[in-house]
């Protein structure tokens, strides 16, 4: 069986832009989200900033009690699902709901809750046979990550395959490319498909400082998010959630349902190198990226924008790119590629599905979001970055990358209407 | 599921198990079969003040002899499991470097609930008591749900797909379940399971709030599902790795299939609504016999997912009588996981290890520590139960809400044209 | 701090740091034998180097230059830190 997937509804949380009209004002102008740290007091620590989510759950319909038992990026991901279900105008209750899946990634999951009660139940840091009665009572929402999806399946009343996948920061690439696997293979008609991560907390801050990954550009925060420069230290913190309504291509169309894109094409594989480390040459990357577009039918050369991982590490943009000429070859110089993470941070495993989200807004727009803060060359990075400035451009199939601790390379191709093949 | 990926059958031929019953399936079969229990009182440090009295603690796991030091100081004890399990089931299939075409052919996946909860801890400690400088390089790498899969391919060399469902328990069948889609779309081996170790002090904490977790002090009694005496359920750490291969792969290289992997079904009834998971579970196991082609009446066992919550222990017999007919009075069902505890995403993938072994011995082991049910089942208790087995059915229910059924064929299975 | 003696770093301290910090056995004898070599001889990958240089930091209660990173030799790492701590670092 391999039945077509459609993009029908989609999301976002995102620092600078919830909801999607704000995330694509932001984007499409190219604004930054980054700022020093707010969510708690970042003294100490060698990174102090990142991309910070202005969310007042009240705002977006969370009610008391919703707040209380759902950690934060819980909350994001329920409003993403909500603007996506809207915005697919899907009624769940006319679908059959044992049809209809669920897969949500996370990272990190409810580290940011983990910690927060740590700190009671331990007396800040001073006993390792800590007092449970200190501990809030949903604690163990916090402790399971399977919540986040279990949170998003509940609130929309679905009853078939629902999973959370943590594939660290590829999850939310990966998230996409199970559900549409479980759609293209027969499995669900309907998936939520998206990712969600709030790792804005000490330990999360402190254990990307130990290994030097975040950048320490403290003195110019809205600048410090530099993917490809020459001048790049390191990738910003973010958080944030997207959504996306998958869907049967025909189950969409007998609804009369607007499909936005379809998704073509989807893999990955693991690099076997190093938990944290990446080669020069990217050559799983490229792999990812080969068999994404096998599965689409599609060549390198059919590629009209690149959305990259562009974390803004030195290794990562490198190995990036690298990986992008092997599998585009000639054509990859001639192809817009450009990260929005220069706008709003690393969301870890939630940057994954707020990245497919942008590129089924540059599809529907025909416009390349740029790589905010790109001045100066890097010889080893000597691809068409789209600096600074929105690009418009005839856009019919776009690939988005993401490469994970852990050694995930995954890659995903969505084909908008004008590519569509019959 | 189409002719075409049909020709792809997702044989099991190696198991590697890290359980409270000992390491490595020998010892594990030895005491499973005798209907022997693990559960004992929690012995970590720490831990000793905490309401959790009884778990089933993985002892006697000498991890500086089965795995380099460069990966023990980067990883927690839930990898240690995962990648000794890795190994171990690795060895069982008589899989080695020389069996690997390419390593793009081999993947691994596998399933997690609770991180790297211990290094997590000490690393948190660090934080809080002396300063974010103390926070050590590897935490970055060691607490999330991915660690085990990374590690596993790099210490292998594995290029293949790889992936992590942080699942509850339902998530360890779901694994096996991608890792079957995998082989039928092409990838020739994949190295899948989990593993758990839910038993630091915090981590404990963490789990106090579930109101199906048993407070019982008594290792005999804290975990007895499908009886009126039934108090909820024991944790456990451990869990199993599997080695699951394309069958022609499989025999190219000589290994025999021990088992198909045919079906599988997943569905979704909200969190702790145990009542609703009867529907839940049924409709799963409706959707793993079809794939598998099996007729209700083809399953010769049923490894229960044995909550050992009234309602929701209700709510399984009544699945297996709303999914199976007539045959769901008829079929033994039995739980061994009441002798070793559960392992939340790793109980499942040990009870399919369980199945193949028991399939192979033709053997059903008993429920440890129950005796006799409340339930209009066959459970097996007291003492093993000889018979031919052929087919298993294996279910799982997750705390949030997620239920599962996966359908094991003894051998290989025959395609249909 | 008393005197410069203490503040040097031997080949001993460092094959303990690397077992210690990064799980690597190495016998000071041959570390020194082979000190030429690259890190990835004794199998030390770059999050250990830095695991390494964290804990020196922390024991000498200073900084380290961050060119210590980068150092691709037991060697060069020695020199630079003895270099570093001897000037107060």
């Amino acid at each position: 069986m391999n039945r077509r997937v459609a993009v029908t509804g989609v999301g976002v949380v995102a620092p600078g832009g919830i909801g999607i009209p704000q995330f694509w004002d932001l984007l499409s102008n190219g604004r930054t989200a980054t700022r020093r740290i707010s969510l708690f007091d970042p003294v100490g620590l060698r990174s102090q900033i990142a991309a910070e989510c202005d969310f007042e759950p009240s705002a977006h319909g969370l009610d008391h009690e919703t707040t209380q038992r759902c950690d934060r990026y819980v909350q994001f991901a329920l409003v993403a699902a909500t603007e996506a279900v809207r915005d697919a105008e899907l009624d769940l209750e006319r679908t059959d709901p044992w049809r209809a899946g669920a897969s949500l990634g996370s990272a990190v999951g409810g580290t940011t809750r983990l910690e927060h009660d740590y700190v009671l139940v331990s007396a800040n840091g001073a006993r390792w046979d800590v007092d449970e009665r200190r501990a809030e009572p949903s604690l163990h929402r916090a402790f399971t990550p399977s919540t986040l999806a279990s949170a998003v399946a509940e609130e929309f009343g679905v009853h078939g395959p629902v999973q959370t996948v943590s594939t660290g920061c590829t999850s939310g690439l990966d998230a996409v490319g199970y559900a549409y696997h479980s759609i293209s293979e027969g499995r669900v008609d309907v998936c939520l498909a998206g990712a969600a991560d709030s790792p804005i907390s000490p330990i999360t801050m402190a254990c990307f400082d130990a290994i030097k990954a975040t950048s320490p550009n403290n003195d110019d925060a809205a600048h410090a998010s530099r993917p490809f420069d020459a001048h790049r230290d390191g990738f910003v913190m973010g958080e944030g959630a997207a959504v996306l309504v998958l869907e049967e291509l025909e189950h969409a169309r007998a609804r009369g349902a607007r499909a936005y894109c379809e998704i073509a094409g989807y893999a990955t594989y693991g690099n076997a190198y190093h938990m944290t480390g990446l080669t020069k040459e990217g050559l799983e990357m490229s792999r990812a990226i080969d068999g994404a577009l096998a599965q689409a039918r599609l060549d390198g050369r059919d590629i009209d924008y690149v959305n990259a991982h562009g974390s803004g590490t030195k290794q990562n943009d490198r190995h990036e790119t690298a990986a992008v000429k092997r599998s585009l070859g000639e054509h990859a110089y001639a192809t817009p590629m450009s990260s929005i993470k220069s706008m709003v941070g690393h969301s870890l495993g939630a940057i994954g599905s707020i990245e497919v989200a942008a590129c089924v807004l540059a599809l529907s727009h025909q416009v390349i979001p740029p790589t905010a803060n790109y001045e100066t060359p890097d010889p080893e990075c000597d691809l068409d970055y789209v600096p600074r400035v929105a690009r418009e451009r005839s856009l019919r199939h776009v690939l988005s990358v993401g490469s994970g601790f852990g050694g995930f390379q995954s890659a995903v191709v969505l084909t908008g209407p004008e590519g569509r093949r019959q | 599921m189409s002719s075409q990926s049909r020709r792809r059958n997702a044989v099991v031929t190696g198991l590697g198990v890290v359980t409270p019953h000992g390491i490595g399936t020998d010892v594990f079969w030895k005491t499973v079969k005798e209907g022997g229990s693990s559960l004992a009182p929690v012995g970590k440090e720490g831990c000793e003040h905490l309401p959790l009295r009884i778990a089933g603690e993985v002892r006697d796991f000498d991890a500086d002899a089965l795995i380099e030091g460069t990966f023990l100081v980067q990883t927690d004890r839930f990898t240690h499991f995962a990648m000794a399990a890795a190994q171990l089931a690795l060895n069982d299939a008589g899989f080695g470097r020389a069996d690997i075409d390419s390593p793009y052919s081999v993947g691994v996946f596998t399933a997690a609930s609770s991180g790297g909860g211990e290094f997590g801890q000490r690393e948190l400690q660090k934080l809080w008591g002396q300063g974010p400088r103390h926070v050590g390089p590897y935490q970055s790498i060691a607490w999330f749900y991915a660690a085990s899969t990374g590690q596993i391919s790099i210490r292998n060399g594995f290029k293949g797909p790889c992936g992590v469902v942080a699942g509850d328990e339902a998530g360890g069948l779901d694994a096996l379940a991608h890792a079957t889609q995998a082989v039928r779309r092409g990838t020739d081996t994949v190295v899948v399971g989990a593993t758990e170790a839910p038993l630091a002090p915090y981590s404990i904490v963490c789990q106090l709030a579930y109101p199906e977790l048993s407070r019982s002090d008594d290792p005999q009694r804290a975990y007895r599902p499908f009886t009126t005496a039934a108090c909820g359920f024991v944790p456990a750490e451990g869990g199993a790795m599997l080695v699951v291969e394309e069958e022609r792969a499989a025999r190219e290289r000589g290994a025999e299939p021990r088992a198909t992997v045919t079906g599988h079904g997943a569905t979704f009834t909200g969190a702790s609504r145990w009542e609703d998971s009867r529907a839940g579970l049924a409709r799963a196991i409706s959707t793993a016999l079809a794939e598998a082609d099996c007729r209700p009446e083809d399953v010769d066992v049923v490894f229960a997912d044995a909550l050992g919550v009234p309602e929701a222990d209700q709510a399984e017999a009544l699945a297996l009588t709303d999914a199976l007919g007539p045959h769901a009075r008829r079929v033994p069902v039995t739980a061994p996981k009441t002798g070793t505890g559960r392992a939340y995403c790793a109980a499942p993938v040990l009870d399919v290890a369980t199945a193949v072994l028991a399939m192979e011995y033709g053997v059903i082991p008993p429920t440890p520590n129950v005796f006799d049910t409340c339930h209009h089942i066959d459970l097996v208790v007291g003492r093993a139960r000889p018979t031919e087995l052929r087919t298993a059915l294996v279910l799982s229910r997750g705390l949030m809400g997620f239920n599962s059924a996966l359908v094991l064929r003894q051998g290989s299975v025959p395609s249909p044209e | 701090m008393t005197d410069q003696v203490d503040h040097q770093v031997t080949i001993e301290d460092l094959a303990e740091l690397m077992k210690r910090s990064a799980g690597v056995s190495v016998d000071p004898l041959i570390l020194e034998e082979e000190a030429g070599s690259g890190w990835d001889t004794f199998g030390l990958d770059s999050l250990g180097l830095l695991g390494i240089v964290a804990e020196l930091e922390k024991r000498h209660g200073t900084g380290l230059p961050e060119q210590m990173e980068r150092c691709t030799t037991p060697e060069e790492f020695l020199a630079v830190v003895n270099g570093a701590l001897a000037k107060g670092a």
